[in-house]
Order: structure tokens, then C-alpha cells, then sequence
């Protein structure tokens, strides 16, 4: 008895969680293409990458939500909030520019995307996804991870520390100062 | 067999919410002119398409969709990078910030 | 036999093909002497099988067929000679008159710039005539129906500096097309009846047919019969075609082409009498043609004219004959016609040469007296034309005359109507002869009349007219109906004359007697009217403009179809050709810029805009393999 009521008391809050933390998600997806200064965007971003998480974590995706906040919100997105310090405040005016048709050809085309995949899901709902597996308590761990990672996907792994190491690469080149900077620079000092 | 169901919405509404995603994603792509908005856009869509792999996991007790959606960050990660990068490059030479101006591959 | 046919067909080719290919490289009178021989090699070849078919026995007609030109699923075409009695008969008058007026040419058309085209062009008509006649099927038949126009046009038209000439050359053959136009059509019947166009099959076939489409086919051959020999209502051609050269109205518009429709008829003459609503029809036609042309001749000033209209009553009266079912009288009289009708043709381009070009007989006045010989052999043709006794006229007109007594009641309609024709030809005929010939030299033939180092002519023009004047004289003698008639004989296999249309003996008396009665009656009218001027000529305004724009038949089919079409064609070319046809070139290319230009928007240049396609093309695609799936 007390299960099913700690079982249905938790599905209520599971379910009070799901559409906090949706309708955050979703707001502050808004909220990131909306704004017009950079810096509230990242913040909005920040928000949106939190939501998730926790979106995760009620998908028994512990591991990946523990990455999302450490990697993503933590340090792609500290990455970003420097490179917009040091841009500076920028003059923009959201959404103008271009040719007449781009802003109502941009809100069609994603909104057909979007009406597109809800219909399939839809149609599928009753079909594919209509079953949630039962799953135990290591899915999502992260040891279950890792050994996945070292047994059924090492390549995967392996190709992206590749492209971590390039992308490392192509960072210090692409911040590499010209040499008529280095001569400004050294004749400044 | 043994393990626990999933609590609270069934999976489609989690790929409900990433197609909203994706979609606010490329509408931002395809209508901001800040090149780091559009980067901070394009972050959106891969998220959602990281929510929808996630999800799917959990629907189908596959792990091989956390896998994916973990080197999906990882090249997220990098891909941010290269392109903050990009625009520190633009900065410093004094280019408009501006994907419309920024047509041609010259300094 | 047939060796004669292939050679008579062939030679006329043969010198048209020469003087062709050598061209300028061979003197104008040497062109001039290829085609006069090949014309009479050509008679040798008709002579050759006529004797080959005389003591072959004439029951049949003999086809030499030399190769197989149409195969076609059931339709099989051959290209065959035909030689039988009506075919050698046709042969010998278009080679032997026609090589005489060949020969004539050469003294006429002497001096002319382009005597080698003419000659060329002469051969090619004799050529296309003997394919008309030896044709050994419907087809072939047609082909050489059709280069005889193509001739005629050519030398018709052969002074094409003179634009009156062109536009008589165009008319003709517009005309002739028409006709032709008519006998397709019935051809087209026959080949969907018997899948076939030889004569026999034809023949037979007509017998399987209903009335009605068997009166069609002959109404269409008629069609075609009559735009070629210039009967109503397909005749305002002829009077215009003697812009050509004389020797051309000579050949083809007294001697040969204009005969060929009364050949078709004689040749279709199964046909026909399965048919016997358009054989009225052909004798209603001729019996028309012969009484209008005759009326409209009274009052023609030019030489030419004259004749010609002669020409259209004639073969009138030949199509009379044939609408009876007398083909043998009709091809009697066209065989004499072709003498006297050549020979008046040649005496008027004597006369027309030895005044440099004049052609208005009103001002040639007693020319007789410095061209005594001229003036004898015209009279002969006129008296032949007229049909008085002994000359050749009398035999050959009178038998058509009395042919028509015994047909039914309309016989006696038409033999009133012939008879008058009779007073008439006489009547038009020596008003022709009065005015010109006999009396004092008028003030412009004393001016202009120059003679050939003392003789009428040259050598060339002079023996043809002697030899015509001969055959018109006694050519009619070959068959005096009742009493000595090898013609008919000889036709019979080909062209059996119908039983009605055979009268009695008496009955021909009275007829003849009448026939040349009327003719002198006519002759005598003219001398007193233009001879002796004793009478004044009876003038009624309103007949005489009537006739004199020779019934308004030309400004009624002016009216009815040129300038129909002609308006038409404006109209096309206002609204179809300006506003659509000639701005659709500009704009399909300002259309086509147009739309590059709207589609060049698209090229904008901004990367957002091409990521967008992305997302679109993806949106599409997604759509798309959702409904296949």
C-alpha cells in the first residue's frame, strides 16, 4: 500500500518535476533566440542546459546529466560568457536584415520541422512507443558507461578524443596573433 | 523482468519537448545575425537532439543512445571552440559582427 | 508493241532531260531541233505500236508494266504503259499534231532570249500528256494529269516579265488544282473500295458500289475533267492562258491538254455509265459550255480570244458526246478539232508574227491581200470548224449532234442547244474571218506588216500549217458514221459507244442537213453583218457588257473566293500573326528574363538565407517520406 501510494505519490512528483523543468527548458530555449545583448542569451542557455539535466536525470540518465552540467554548463559555456565579455556589447537588431522572406521562411521552415516530428511521434506513439522498457538501477551509471564505452563503443570513444585534440589544434591557431600584431604589441611595450 | 518502469510522462512527450528544441534552435540560426548567437542556437539544436537520443535510450533500454548523446558533447564541445575562436579572430580584426556581412572568405 | 509505247513515253523526256543538261553550251536553234525530234521519234513510237496493236488484235489493251513503284499493305502500284485502241488513238494526235507545232515553234519563237527553256518545257508537256494517255493506272494517270499542268503553268507563264502573263499562269493552275483536288478525292473512294487503282479493278468495282458513291467518284473525275478542258464553271482560265505563247494555245489549249478531261471520261467511261447522274451532268456541262462560250466569242476583239472560246465550245461539245455515252464520236471530233483548231491557232500566229506582235483584230483589217496563203488556209480550218461539208469538221460535230436524238427527252434539249451552237460557231467564227482577212490592207497593216524574204513565214512555220491544212480538209473523211466507220471500229474494245446514243439513219440525215443548214446560215449572217457590212450589227448594251465580261464569271468568283480568302488572310495576319505569332519570339525571351529575374532573387548572397533552403529542402523531404514511408 505504501508503495503504490509512495509509488503514485512519487509518479505526482515526478510528473511536477517533468513540467518545471520543461517549461523551463522550453522558456529559456525562448529566451536564448530571442534576446538582443549576447550575454543574456548565454545566461538563457545556461538555464536551458540546467533544465536538461534534470530532464535526464528523470530518464535515468544520471551519468550524461552529471556531464551536461559539468562539461556543457560548466565549461562550454564559461568558454562562451569569456569570448562575449571580450567581444563586447553589440549594436543588433534581432530581426532585420536580409531579404523580406527570410524571417517568415525561417518561422515556417522550423515550424514544419517541429509540426513534422510531433506528427510522426504521433503516429508512432501508439506503435514503437507505445512500450518503455523496464530498466535496473546501473542503467545510466557511470560505470555502466564506462564499460560501455570501453567494450561496445571504443571507437566512438577514440574518434572523439581525436576530434577533441583537433578542435584543441584549431583553437590555438585560430587565437594566434598575426605577426603584424606581434610587432605592434612588441613595439607597444 | 526485473528493473523499475519509467515515473511520469511516457517518452514521446521528452521528444515532444526536443523537437521544440531543435525548432528553436534553427529558427534562431536562421534569423540571428550575431554570430555568437547563432552559436549559442545552434548549442540549442544539438541539445535537443541530445534530449531525443536520451530518451529513446530509456524507451528502448538501450545504452548505445547515452553513448552517442555523450560524444554528441564532446563535439559540441569542440565545435564551440573552433567557432569562438572564429569570432575572437573576427573581432581583432575589426569585421562586423554580422553573418550577413561576413560573405566572403577574405580578412 | 510495247517497245513503241516505252519509246514514245520516253523520248519526249529524253530531249526535255538534253536541253536541260546542256543548257547554254548547245546553240538556241540546235535545243530547238532536239525537241522537235524528240517529239517525232516519240510519233514513230506511237505509229510503231499502233501497228503492233493492229496486228496483235485490238480485243484488249496490252499493259507493259516496268517495275513496281507502290507497295503499300493491299496497294500495289505499277509503273505501266497501256496500250489499247483509245491510248495508241490519244498518242498519235499528241505526237503528231504536237510534233508539228513543235516544229512551228521553231520559226516562231525564233530570236526570243529563252528558246531553250521553251523547248525544254515543250518536251516536257509532250512527255507529260503521253503519260495522261498511256498511264497503265489511275495513279499514273494522275501524275501525268498533274505535270500537265505543271507544264501548262511553265509556258503560260512563260514571258514572266509581263505580269499579266504570271497571274493567267497562276489562275490556271489554281483552277487545274481544283480539279485535281476533285479527283483525288474520287480516287480516294475508289483505293477504299478495291484497295486498287487499275482500270480494270476500278472498272469492276463500280458495279459493286451504291449509286450514290458511284455518281460521287464520276462527279469528282468530272471535277477534275472539267477545270482541265475549261468547261463551266472551271473555264475562266482558258481565255487568260493565251498570254502564253501562240504555239503553246496551239498544243495545249486546242489540241491537247484541254482534250484530256474528254479522254478521262471516254477512258472512265465504265464508270460513267453506272453513274448515270453524272454523265447528265457532263452533258448538261458541255451543253452549257458549248452555248455560252459561243455567245461570249461574238464580241472578243483579240485574235486569240476568239479561238479560244472556240476551243471551250468545242470540247463542249465533246463533253455532249461523252454525257451520252457517244465517247467514240467525242474522240472523232477531238482528233478533227486538233487539226482545224492547231491550224487556226498557227494562221493567227502567222498573222500576229507578220505584225510583230499584234494581236487586236480590229485593226488588222484585209491582211488577206499580202498573205494570200494565210488567208486560204484559215479559211479552210474555219470552214472545218464550222462543220461544213467536205471538210472535217461536218463528219466529226454532226455525228455528236445526231448522237444525242435518241437519249430520252433531254436528247431533244440538247440537240436544240447543239444546233444553235452551230449557227453560232459559224456566226463567230467568219466574223473572225471577215474582219481580219478579206478587203483592203488597213492603214496599221500597210505600217507594220513585214513579210519573211517574200514568203509568209519561215520553212518551219509554213509546212506544219500546209500539212494541218491538209488533214483538216480531208481528215474527217476516216468515218462517215452509218456508211464506212473504221473509228468506232477501231475504238470499240476501249470506248463501246452506248446503243442510245446511236441514231437511225434518217435521223442523222435530217440532223446533219439541219446542222449544216444552221452553219451556213451562220456564215451568211457574218458576211452580211462584217463582210459586206450591209447590216449594221445589232447592238444591245446590256448583252454586249454582259458579254463582254464574259458573263461575270470572273467577278463572281473574284467576289465569291478570292476576296473571301484574301480578307482572311489579312485577318490571319493582323490578329494571328502580329499579336501572337510574331511577339512570341520577344516574348518568350523577355518572359524567360523575367522570371530569371525573379528567380535571381533568390541568389542573395547571405548565408542565412541558403541555410534556410537547408532547413526547407529538409521540411520537404520529411513530408515526403512520411507519405511514401
Amino acid at each position: 500500500m505504501t508503495v503504490v501510494l509512495a509509488a503514485s505519490g512519487g509518479n505526482v512528483v515526478v510528473w511536477a518535476v517533468w513540467v518545471v523543468a520543461g517549461f523551463a527548458c522550453l522558456a529559456s530555449g525562448v529566451a536564448v533566440v530571442s534576446f538582443a545583448n549576447p550575454f543574456y542569451s548565454a545566461l538563457a542557455l545556461i538555464g536551458n542546459l540546467g533544465s536538461l539535466a534534470v530532464l535526464y536525470l528523470l530518464l535515468s540518465a544520471e551519468f550524461v546529466a552529471a556531464a551536461q552540467v559539468l562539461v556543457y554548463a560548466g565549461a562550454v559555456m564559461v568558454m562562451f560568457l569569456f569570448v562575449i565579455a571580450y567581444v563586447g556589447p553589440q549594436q543588433e537588431t534581432p530581426w532585420k536584415g536580409g531579404p523580406s522572406w527570410q524571417t517568415l521562411g525561417a518561422v515556417l521552415a522550423a515550424g514544419a520541422i517541429f509540426v513534422e516530428i510531433i506528427v510522426v511521434l504521433g503516429l508512432k506513439a501508439g506503435g514503437r512507443l507505445s512500450h518503455t522498457e523496464h530498466v535496473n538501477a546501473t542503467f545510466g551509471s557511470p560505470g555502466w558507461i564506462g564499460r560501455l564505452f570501453l567494450t561496445d563503443h571504443l571507437l566512438a570513444f577514440e574518434i572523439t578524443s581525436i576530434v577533441l585534440l583537433v578542435a584543441a589544434v584549431g583553437g590555438v591557431i585560430l587565437g594566434e596573433h598575426t605577426k603584424r600584431e606581434r610587432d605592434d604589441l612588441a613595439g607597444q611595450r | 523482468m526485473q528493473g523499475a518502469a519509467l515515473m511520469g510522462p511516457g517518452v514521446v512527450w521528452y521528444v515532444g519537448i526536443a523537437a521544440f528544441l531543435f525548432g528553436i534552435g534553427a529558427l534562431g540560426v536562421l534569423v540571428r545575425r550575431n554570430p555568437l548567437i547563432v552559436l549559442l542556437s545552434l548549442e540549442i539544436m544539438l541539445n535537443g537532439a541530445n534530449l531525443a537520443l536520451i530518451a529513446f535510450a530509456r524507451s528502448a533500454g538501450n545504452g548505445a543512445g547515452q553513448i552517442f548523446a555523450l560524444a554528441v558533447m564532446a563535439v559540441a564541445a569542440s565545435e564551440v571552440c573552433v567557432g569562438l575562436g572564429l569570432v575572437v579572430a573576427l573581432h581583432r580584426r575589426r569585421l562586423a559582427m554580422d553573418v550577413d556581412q561576413l560573405s566572403e572568405l577574405r580578412g | 508493241m510495247t517497245a513503241g509505247a516505252w519509246l514514245c513515253l520516253c523520248a519526249p523526256l529524253a530531249g526535255a532531260l538534253l536541253i536541260t543538261l546542256l543548257g547554254t553550251t548547245v546553240s538556241r536553234r540546235t535545243a530547238a531541233w532536239i525537241s522537235t525530234t524528240s517529239v517525232f521519234i516519240a510519233f514513230a513510237g506511237a505509229v510503231w505500236s499502233f501497228l503492233g496493236l493492229r496486228s496483235h488484235g485490238s480485243e484488249h489493251g496490252v499493259v507493259s508494266t516496268a517495275w513496281t513503284w507502290l507497295d503499300s499493305g493491299g496497294f500495289k502500284v505499277g509503273l505501266s504503259v497501256l496500250v489499247d485502241p483509245l491510248s495508241t488513238m490519244m498518242m498519235l494526235i499528241v505526237t503528231g499534231v504536237g510534233g508539228l507545232i513543235v516544229l512551228y515553234s521553231i520559226g516562231y519563237m525564233d530570236g526570243d532570249e529563252e528558246e531553250r527553256r521553251y523547248f525544254a518545257y515543250m518536251s516536257l508537256f509532250v512527255f507529260s500528256m503521253l503519260m495522261l494517255v498511256q498511264g497503265g493506272n489511275l495513279l499514273l494517270l494522275l501524275v501525268g494529269w498533274g505535270l500537265v499542268g505543271l507544264s501548262s503553268y511553265l509556258l503560260i507563264g512563260f514571258w514572266h516579265e509581263k505580269p499579266s502573263a504570271v497571274a493567267a499562269a497562276k489562275k490556271a493552275f489554281v483552277m487545274n488544282a481544283v480539279g485535281d483536288a476533285t479527283m483525288a478525292l474520287a480516287f480516294f473512294v475508289l483505293i477504299a473500295h478495291s484497295r486498287s487503282l487499275e482500270f480494270a479493278t476500278s472498272f469492276a468495282t463500280a458495279g459493286h458500289l451504291s449509286s450514290t458513291t458511284v455518281n460521287l467518284v464520276a462527279l469528282g473525275l468530272l471535277g477534275g475533267a472539267a477545270a482541265k478542258s475549261a468547261q463551266i464553271p472551271l473555264h475562266t482560265w482558258l481565255p487568260d492562258a493565251m498570254e502564253g505563247p501562240t504555239p503553246v494555245s496551239a498544243l495545249i489549249h486546242a489540241a491537247t491538254m484541254v482534250t484530256a478531261g474528254v479522254y478521262l471520261i471516254a477512258r472512265m467511261h465504265p464508270l460513267f455509265e453506272q453513274a448515270p447522274t453524272a454523265a447528265d451532268v457532263t452533258a448538261i456541262g458541255g451543253g452549257a459550255t458549248l452555248l455560252i462560250a459561243a455567245t461570249i466569242a461574238l464580241v472578243q476583239t483579240d485574235i486569240k480570244r476568239v479561238i479560244a472560246y472556240s476551243t471551250m465550245s468545242q470540247i463542249g461539245y465533246m463533253f455532249l458526246g461523252a454525257g451520252v455515252g457517244a465517247y467514240a464520236n467525242s474522240m472523232f471530233h477531238l482528233m478533227t478539232h486538233a487539226f482545224f483548231k492547231a491550224l487556226l491557232f498557227m494562221g493567227a500566229g502567222l498573222v500576229i508574227h507578220a505584225l510583230a506582235g499584234e494581236q487586236d483584230i480590229r485593226k488588222m483589217g484585209g491582211i488577206g491581200k499580202v498573205m494570200p496563203r494565210t488567208k486560204w488556209m484559215f479559211l479552210i480550218a474555219s470552214l472545218a470548224l464550222v462543220g461544213i461539208f467536205p471538210f472535217a469538221g461536218f463528219f466529226s460535230k454532226d455525228s455528236i449532234i445526231a448522237a444525242t436524238m435518241n437519249v430520252g427527252w433531254y436528247g431533244w434539249v440538247f440537240w436544240v442547244c447543239a444546233l444553235l451552237g452551230t449557227f453560232l460557231t459559224g456566226l463567230y467564227t467568219f466574223r473572225l474571218y471577215f474582219i481580219v482577212f478579206p478587203g483592203e490592207p488597213s492603214a496599221f497593216v500597210q505600217e507594220h506588216h513585214h513579210d519573211h524574204h517574200g514568203l509568209e513565214g519561215p520553212w518551219t512555220m509554213l509546212i506544219p500549217v500546209g500539212v494541218l491544212t491538209v488533214l483538216a480538209a480531208i481528215g474527217g473523211w476516216i468515218q462517215f458514221s452509218a456508211y464506212w466507220h473504221p473509228l468506232t471500229s477501231w475504238l470499240e474494245p476501249a470506248a463501246r459507244t452506248l446503243g442510245i446514243a446511236e441514231p437511225s439513219t434518217t435521223q442523222e440525215w435530217i440532223s446533219s442537213g439541219l446542222a449544216l443548214g444552221l452553219g451556213i446560215a451562220g456564215i451568211a449572217l457574218a458576211y452580211l453583218l462584217y463582210g459586206a457590212r450591209q447590216l449594221a450589227v445589232p447592238r444591245f448594251a446590256a448583252v454586249q457588257r454582259a458579254l463582254e465580261h464574259k458573263l461575270y464569271f470572273d467577278e463572281a468568283y473574284d467576289a465569291l473566293f478570292y476576296k473571301p480568302a484574301t480578307a482572311f488572310a489579312s485577318w490571319l495576319g493582323h490578329e494571328v500573326e502580329d499579336q501572337m505569332i510574331l511577339p512570341a519570339g520577344p516574348d518568350l525571351a523577355t518572359g524567360a528574363l523575367d522570371r530569371s529575374r525573379a528567380v535571381r532573387r533568390l541568389q542573395t548572397g547571405i548565408l542565412r538565407t541558403y541555410v534556410l533552403f537547408i532547413g526547407m529542402g529538409t521540411a520537404v523531404l520529411a513530408v515526403v517520406f512520411l507519405v511514401v514511408r
